[in-house]
């Protein structure tokens, strides 16, 4: 049973509220809980086992917070489109607090970064594929797979790139996964995919034969283009007072935070210790 | 109605179409009745737009300004599907045909009893429905040689048989693993051996295309890119234009992703042998990114259905910043532009001018304003027929521009207008949206984040949504104007009845006055309304038929279950409330006196 790996903490099935309580100082077992929004099925962000590595964040911002964790369950691609998981969840106060979403998100209030991760080229390992940025000329010989509707796909458009390559569309369908690029990667369908990291670095854990290289932000057509995003907490924009427990949380618990995101295979740095604050 | 009268009334309104009767002398078509000839039956309605020309306009008289109040449903019918239904029906002797959104069943429809001849559903790569912009539409059949021409989203073409629903032959103009779909409805030019297909998906960096198959076996004859060399723009010798400006409006290799998709409406002139179709925005969203006029996206195109080679090309918004697309309907009609006669090609385009040319060389003869808000630009200059923009309306990095009149929707995407020769006006839905465009917003597209433009629509000036107008083209000036809350987003026919039908998006189908846009009936329908009315006559009876099943672009939130603002292209926010008025659902109504 999943349920197991969380060592005595119960997990409530078949209900859109899962509650994750258990050893905790008394004082949080009065503690108001703090309920998450989450994806009952969408690894390894989120899952209704609490495998997902937003839910392991949640966990360590509920423990650091002395409060009990719940998750509204809801699909964030079940209408093709975040912005309206946005409005059934944290905007229709079912839940409080998304742990996972870019810096400076307009509907919401973000807190400050706790990583920054990047966009990333897949390939098997020994090809000497030497593919090191956008603009590499090898990319011109191989078979390209891209999540759409990224900035990957607007760099391939530019250096026209896109004719002929592989569209993914993991973001758009309930029934796709991170892990069909890896797939087709193995089958030899594509020859390099390119992809969000903390996407696929779960599912690489798996393929040792895959490595997974950043795409370096650059200027190189002129004009920026950002493959690198700070990724942050966020709550109601009205909730400041908890928007600051959760920049506390960040500033005093983000060993924890990082070694979530180390688990799940995640490449990140981190940001400067003053920004958002 | 007699055939003379069709006739006359139509060479009334179209004096190029005289020509229409001499076909037997070309290639492919000996022996048969044209399907020029069969259009000019005011009883069938054998095209998408009912003729060549797209006037959809149909010279039947029986129901008249005075006796429309007395309309009445004669039949119904379910779709079996419930996206965005922007098509029509075709008559086709005996027998009505009408293709659903996706998944795209066909139906043959017997007008003697009702019954279902046969049916017909695509087996589609499911794939494709990830991909389609905006709501899962599709606009309807063709028929020609006996045949009915249904488009998939998937890409595929189906040539089945009319008689009994058997694919004849099947081909394949997209791929949605390359973010290619198709939409728009095949474009047979009978005389020809043609079958015209266009493509949709401008936001995967498809560089537009419009191909041709042989009608009679589906083989791929040509393929006319939007932009590239004039090898692959099919711009040779004949072409009277600048050369290779496929390639060198363009920094670089741009061209190759250079967008320009063909998901619009094609009209034809047999006379000059002659097609005529738009290309739509430019492959790349945002504009600082590609310098240059970027042709030919936005472009009225005229080309030879024979070989696709293209006589001219006329750019409307060079170096498009408000995305534009330049494909609606081209409307081909002997007209009179400041009181001289033209043989032109009048195109309302979604940058909210109203485009009249002369078909014959594409020379534009007049540029107006079809809406009054529309603000990107003050006017054009008709010799260089080019925009004079207002720099404040520009859309670029690090700036929320405010205002922007009209909004991406256009101030009329696809629902096509319709020509009315007894009055020489042009009835033409509009859409009243503007917008706030700012680029650079940071976005999160379900667990992969992304640095975007967010756009915001709402009611133009005025607080309503879209009008119904009609257009004096002589004068360039709009005569009449009725006001609707949502985009008009349905079609309009007229007859030489002297009426007007249209149907709303709020799920009303509307009978007015031509002349001067009285409403003489309205009937509340299932669904609301973003397809197109047809007009036919069986056994001695005149009928209007329509489809409703509400979607498409400005319904696509209630199509997709949406209600948050910057969802959907940005145009959820300014349809919010349409699911107080209507539900999804596609159904088939057809009305008589």
């Amino acid at each position: 049973m999943h349920v197991l790996r969380f060592a005595g903490w119960a997990l409530c099935l078949g209900t859109a509220l899962t509650s994750l309580t258990g050893s905790r100082p008394s004082a949080a077992a009065s503690a108001q809980p703090l309920v998450f929004c989450a994806d009952p099925a969408y690894m390894p962000y989120s899952d209704r086992s609490g495998d997902g590595f937003e839910n392991r964040i949640a966990v360590v911002v509920g423990h650091a917070l002395g409060r009990p964790v719940q998750f509204y369950w809801r699909s964030m691609r079940a209408k093709d489109e975040y912005g309206e998981f946005l409005v059934s969840t944290i905007q229709a106060k079912k839940c409080d607090v998304l742990v996972d979403v870019p810096y400076a998100l307009q509907q919401v209030r973000t807190t400050r970064p706790y990583f920054i991760s990047s966009y990333v080229f897949v390939y098997k390992k020994g090809r000497g594929l030497g593919v090191t940025s956008l603009d590499s000329p090898q990319l011109r010989q191989l078979k390209i797979g891209y999540e759409g509707e990224t900035p990957v796909q607007m760099g391939l458009k530019q250096r026209t790139l896109i004719v002929g390559s592989k569209l993914f569309l993991t973001a758009d369908d309930e029934s796709a996964s991170p892990q069909d690029m890896v797939v087709a990667l193995e089958s030899n369908k594509i020859d390099i995919g390119l992809t969000w990291d903390p996407a696929v670095g779960y599912f690489l854990k798996s393929h040792p034969d895959l490595v997974a290289a950043a795409i370096p932000n650059t200027r190189s057509q002129g004009y920026p283009e950002q493959f690198t995003f700070p990724m942050a907490m966020a709550t109601r924009l009205g909730d400041k007072a908890l928007n600051d427990d959760l920049n506390r949380v960040i500033a005093t618990h983000s060993d924890e935070l990082h070694a979530v995101l180390r688990n799940y295979n995640i490449s990140f740095s981190f940001p400067a210790s003053d920004s958002g604050s | 109605m007699k055939k003379s009268a069709i006739v006359m009334a139509a060479a009334l309104g179209l004096a190029a179409f005289g020509a229409t009767f001499g076909w037997h002398s070309l290639a492919g078509a000996q022996q048969k009745i044209s399907l020029a000839d069969m259009s000019a039956d005011a009883t069938q309605w054998v095209m998408p737009a009912g003729d060549y020309a797209n006037l959809r306009h149909s010279a039947l008289t029986d129901i008249t300004v005075d006796n429309a109040k007395g309309l009445k449903i004669a039949w119904q019918m379910s779709t079996n599907a419930t996206r965005g239904h922007e098509g029509q029906p075709l008559v086709v002797g005996d027998t009505m045909y009408f293709e659903s959104a996706f998944p795209n069943h066909v139906f043959a429809v017997g007008l003697d009893d009702y019954k279902i001849k046969w049916e017909f559903t695509p087996t589609e790569d499911q794939f494709a429905t990830s991909v389609a912009c905006c709501d899962l539409v599709n606009r309807g059949v063709a028929y020609g040689d006996g045949m009915i021409i249904a488009n998939a989203l998937d890409g595929k073409i189906y040539a089945l048989n009319a008689a009994t629903g058997k694919i004849a032959w099947k081909a394949n103009n997209a791929d949605p693993e390359l973010g290619q779909t198709v939409t728009s409805a095949p474009f047979v030019v009978a005389e020809k051996n043609r079958v015209i297909v266009g493509v949709s998906g401008g936001e995967y960096g498809v560089r537009g295309y419009v191909s041709a198959f042989n009608l009679q076996t589906g083989a791929r004859v040509w393929r006319a890119y939007s932009m590239g060399p004039d090898s692959d723009t099919l711009m040779g010798p004949g072409f009277s234009g600048p050369h290779n400006a496929g390639i060198s409006t363009w920094k670089g290799e741009q061209w190759k992703v250079g967008g320009g998709t063909t998901w619009g409406w094609y009209s034809y002139d047999p006379k000059l042998d002659l097609f005529y179709y738009g290309s739509g925005n430019p492959g790349t969203w945002d504009p600082s990114a590609r310098p240059g006029d970027n042709k030919w996206s936005m472009t009225v195109f005229a080309r030879h259905p024979g070989n696709g080679q293209a006589a001219w090309a006329f750019q409307m918004t060079p170096h498009d910043q408000w995305d534009y697309d330049g494909v609606n309907e081209m409307i081909l009609a002997d007209i009179k532009i400041h009181d001289q006669p033209v043989p032109a090609l009048v195109h309302f385009d979604r940058n909210g001018f109203a485009f009249e040319i002369d078909r014959r060389n594409g020379k534009l003869m007049l540029a107006q304003k079809y809406d009054p808000s529309v603000n990107w630009a003050s006017s054009y200059d008709v010799a260089s027929g080019r925009p004079v923009a207002d720099a404040s309306m520009a859309t670029r990095e690090g700036k929320n521009t405010k205002g922007i009149c009209p909004a991406s929707i256009g101030a009329k995407d696809q629902q096509p207008a319709s020509f009315d020769p007894q009055t020489g006006y042009f009835i033409v839905p509009t859409n009243h949206w503007c917008e706030d465009y700012q680029p650079f917003a940071s976005k999160y597209k379900a667990g992969f984040p992304y640095v975007g433009a967010t756009v915001k629509m709402y009611r133009g000036p005025g607080d309503y949504g879209g009008a119904l107008i009609a257009w004096d083209p002589n004068t360039g000036k709009i005569v009449w104007s009725d006001h609707e809350h949502f985009p008009a987003w349905g079609g309009v026919a007229t007859t030489d009845g002297g009426v007007a039908f249209y149907g709303t998006m709020d799920g009303y189908f509307k009978a007015v006055n031509t002349k001067t846009g009285a409403l003489l009936f309205s009937q509340k329908m299932p669904s609301g309304i973003i397809a197109n009315p047809i007009v036919f006559s069986h056994a001695g009876k005149e009928y209007v038929a329509t489809m409703s099943g509400v979607g498409g672009w400005a319904g696509i939130g209630l199509a997709a279950g949406l209600t948050n603002p910057t969802a959907g292209l940005g145009a959820v926010g300014a349809a919010a409330d349409l699911g107080k008025y209507t539900t999804l659902g596609g159904d088939l109504t057809v009305f008589s006196l």
